[in-house]
């Protein structure tokens, strides 16, 4: 469980503040999404977890423990972190991408390329074929779907998303979005999902934090956010995209069949 | 032209040993103040990337090194370091770490910000970062600058020949004094090759190191390389062990130095075979030291034991003398100085006085009756001098020259010794600063004129000793005692001819010499 308590960060020594006074709980095995457009601190509140950012104010407390306590290098290897840039090591093959953490750890050798065959099929890549390629060998969604295979190579009990599948096209985000539905069914993660895209939020989320400008406006599931908006703002953020889905009268909420060789363009 | 190729290929077949291990030496050279800028450099690139104050700090640094002429480098370090490899290492070291620190700090300091993320998310340490990603990442950047380096370096070691430290400057050197063609050659051509080879090698590594995967083609050209590679290294290391090994027999060594120029090496070739044929002592030939000054440091030092000096030019550019005309006496003060300042023995003179002297062409002096220096005054505003960068600058050179005869040149221009005689004859100058005993004045058809005012200092030369060999090899100053008067003016001229332009080595005509005065055949007690 992670539990945020009135955090606050700003990054001009008090000015002006990216976060004010989140405070948040997220439960063992769900995946909470943080909705919000771009500056309103979604990807800081993200960050402060893993201690890649450090709150100006506030505890941040992972199963009891408060994360300053801990050694920021230990408390990010227990924690899975993918994000828009992906960042694969493009001296390393995918198989050595996978098990860096592991390498990191000092396991043996044998264990690593196990593990990383393990995790490749996982996320839907076959290991024969991808195990030696390099990511510049990649097409855009494989190359996620090793940065996802990667954040799960040391086991770890959490997974940050930071927009993971923002800079994909929308066919190939919605088979990666099928897929991480999936992947949770599998391994019941607790995931925290950090996105702009509300029909990403709605598809994803066990429940949802929508923030705007710091703030935490509503945290809640689809049904209370789209029935009980708690702000103007939240009732406003759901409107549209509403009314866009009304004149649709389509299944958008619930894609399906599409074919997964899509994304394999250069594969 | 087919005859000259045949006999540029035997005169290089001739030498291939020598070459081979001035080779050697050149790579050793380049090498080792490579890997040591390496070594200081990569760690210096990494941390001026954290550390902004020293990052200016040492990136001027490097900079102003960079901007420093080699020579300049060189002069500068000798008080230091003296001369020989050492000091050559540290002037080649210097000049590779600015290319090495800001290619670390560019190859660092641009990699995709991705990427980092992706190291401190996945919680690397730094060190993990910086090992596993960072470096590797900057990998072919750095090695593009440790490319630069040694490429830079390969050009600047030719250089460090001017200081005894070996190398295919040796060869250009030698060309050079000696105006032999060839000799420039040996070494320049080679010292170009190794420089492309050099660069060739470094780009196959950075090829290899690319991150990604390795075309068959790359496979099979580093193959071909290495493989050519030893051969030339591993014949060089030996054939240098084969010459070392027959060279190893006396017990005691006399290193001999020279300055860089016909004469210079001529005197020393004569008191090293004089040595090496009435003695056991191992004779070290550290010829073609780039000047006065450098052969001075270099004795006083004790990094050469001994070498033919002048004393007008002991007496003016070292120990910065009014100058004297009578011989006597100058011989007198500078022997008293060195023995009290340097602890130094100026051994007997050999009798010839290769003073400056003001030359012309035999056909202008006739025309216009100059006998003197006095003579030019009238038209000198209309001539065109040559005269030696250390002649324009001394003062019993040109500067002494104008206050003495109260008159100047329309212009002056910089000229190598070995080919002022040649330019004069040939018309693009109408004066030089001749060395009295050059071979060159009669062959030219050039005339010295008197130096009516006597402001030329008398120059004879002489062996100069440091006095802790003469104590311990008292032999050497007997040996050298042999040649005392034995070359006067004319005879001086002629060997400096058969080396200057019949292309006799300073050897030959050193052992032909010896032979005809019966020198090497003198029984001295033991």
């Amino acid at each position: 469980m992670i539990v945020l308590q009135d955090v606050w960060k700003s990054f001009d020594g008090g000015r002006t503040y990216a976060v004010k006074g989140v405070t948040l709980k997220v439960n063992k095995g769900e995946t909470l999404v943080l909705l919000g457009s771009s500056g309103s601190g979604k990807t800081t509140v993200l960050k402060m977890i893993n201690r890649l950012i450090e709150p100006t104010k506030g505890t941040i407390e992972i199963d009891g423990r408060n994360v300053q306590d801990l050694d920021p290098i230990a408390l990010r290897r227990s924690i899975g972190y993918v994000f828009q840039g992906i960042g694969l090591f493009p001296h390393l093959t995918v198989a050595e991408n996978v098990s860096i953490v592991l390498r990191v750890l000092g396991r043996p050798k044998s264990e690593r390329r196990r593990r990383a065959e393990e995790l490749l099929a996982l996320v839907g890549l076959e290991p024969k074929i991808f195990a030696d390629r390099y990511p510049d060998e990649l097409s855009g969604g494989q190359q996620q779907r090793v940065g996802v295979a990667r954040a799960l190579a040391a086991d770890p009990d959490y997974l940050l998303m930071d927009e993971p599948f923002g800079a994909l096209d929308a066919v190939t985000r919605d088979i990666l979005q099928q897929e991480l539905l999936r992947l949770k069914e599998q391994l019941r993660k607790t995931i925290v999902f950090v996105t702009h895209d509300i029909f990403e939020a709605f598809l994803l989320a066990d429940r949802i934090a929508v923030m705007h400008q710091g703030r935490i406006e509503q945290v809640g599931t689809k049904e209370q956010l789209l029935h009980q908006p708690a702000t103007d703002f939240v009732r406003e953020l759901l409107a549209k995209p509403l009314k866009h889905l009304a004149s649709f009268h389509g299944p958008a909420l619930h894609p399906s069949g599409v074919e997964q060789s899509g994304e394999r363009g250069n594969g | 032209m087919k005859e000259g190729m045949v006999e540029w290929a035997n005169f290089v077949w001739q030498r291939l040993p020598e070459l081979q291990q001035k080779l050697v030496e050149h790579l050793i050279l380049t090498g080792i103040s490579t890997a040591v800028a390496v070594a200081i450099g990569l760690p210096l690139g990494v941390l001026i990337l954290r550390w902004v104050l020293l990052r200016n700090i040492v990136l001027s640094f490097a900079n102003a090194v960079q901007t420093i002429p080699s020579l300049a480098m060189l002069a500068f370090l000798l008080p230091f370091f003296g001369i020989g490899v050492k000091p050559a290492l540290v002037a080649l070291t210097l000049y590779a770490l600015l290319p090495i620190v800001r290619n670390t700090y560019t190859g660092l300091s641009n990699l995709s910000p991705a990427v980092l993320e992706a190291a401190d998310g996945l919680g690397f340490t730094r060190w993990q970062r910086l090992w596993l990603v960072e470096i590797p990442l900057a990998l072919p950047v750095i090695l593009a600058g440790i490319r630069t380096a040694a490429v830079i370096g390969v050009g600047i070691a030719t250089l460090s020949a001017f200081i005894g430290a070996g190398g295919l400057g040796d060869f250009i050197n030698r060309g050079l004094a000696l105006n032999n063609t060839q000799l420039v050659l040996l070494g320049a051509v080679p010292a170009a090759l190794l420089a492309l080879l050099v660069d060739f090698s470094l780009g196959l590594l950075e090829d290899w190191l690319r991150p990604g995967r390795k075309p068959t083609a790359l496979r099979w050209r580093t193959a071909l390389f290495v493989s050519l590679l030893a051969i030339v290294f591993f014949g060089g290391i030996w054939s240098s062990q084969v010459r070392r090994q027959a060279s190893r027999k006396g017990i005691g060594v006399v290193r001999i130095g020279t300055k860089n120029f016909t004469e210079q090496l001529i005197l020393g070739e004569l008191m090293a075979q004089l040595i090496e044929a009435h003695t056991d002592l191992r004779v070290e030939r550290k010829f073609n030291l780039g000047g006065t000054v450098i052969c001075h440091q270099a004795l006083v030092r004790g990094d050469i034991d001994l070498y033919p000096e002048y004393t007008g030019t002991a007496l003016t550019a070292i120990l910065r003398r009014e100058t004297i005309t009578d011989p006597e006496k100058v011989l007198a003060i500078v022997r008293q100085a060195y023995r009290q300042k340097f602890r130094c023995q100026w051994l007997e003179p050999f009798g010839f006085n290769n003073t400056y002297a003001i030359a012309v062409r035999r056909q202008d002096a006739e025309r216009y009756g100059w006998r003197k220096i006095s003579d030019l005054r009238p038209m000198a505003l209309r001539l065109r001098a040559g005269f030696t960068p250390e002649f324009r600058e001394r003062p019993d050179g040109y500067p002494g020259l104008q206050k003495a005869y109260g008159f100047g040149f329309g212009r002056v221009v910089d000229m190598d010794p070995a080919l002022m005689y040649q330019a004069l004859a040939r018309g693009k100058v109408d004066v030089i600063c001749a060395f009295a005993t050059d071979g060159r004045i009669p062959a030219y058809n050039l005339v010295a004129l008197q130096d009516d005012r006597k402001f030329f200092p008398p120059y004879h030369a002489a062996p100069v000793v440091r006095m802790e060999v003469l104590q311990n090899y008292p032999i050497v100053g007997d040996v050298l005692g042999l040649l005392a008067g034995k070359l006067d003016d004319e005879t001086m001229q002629r060997l400096n001819y058969m080396v200057d332009e019949e292309k006799m080595s300073p050897k030959e005509v050193a052992h032909q010499f010896l032979e005809e005065q019966g020198l090497t055949r003198v029984r001295l007690g033991r």
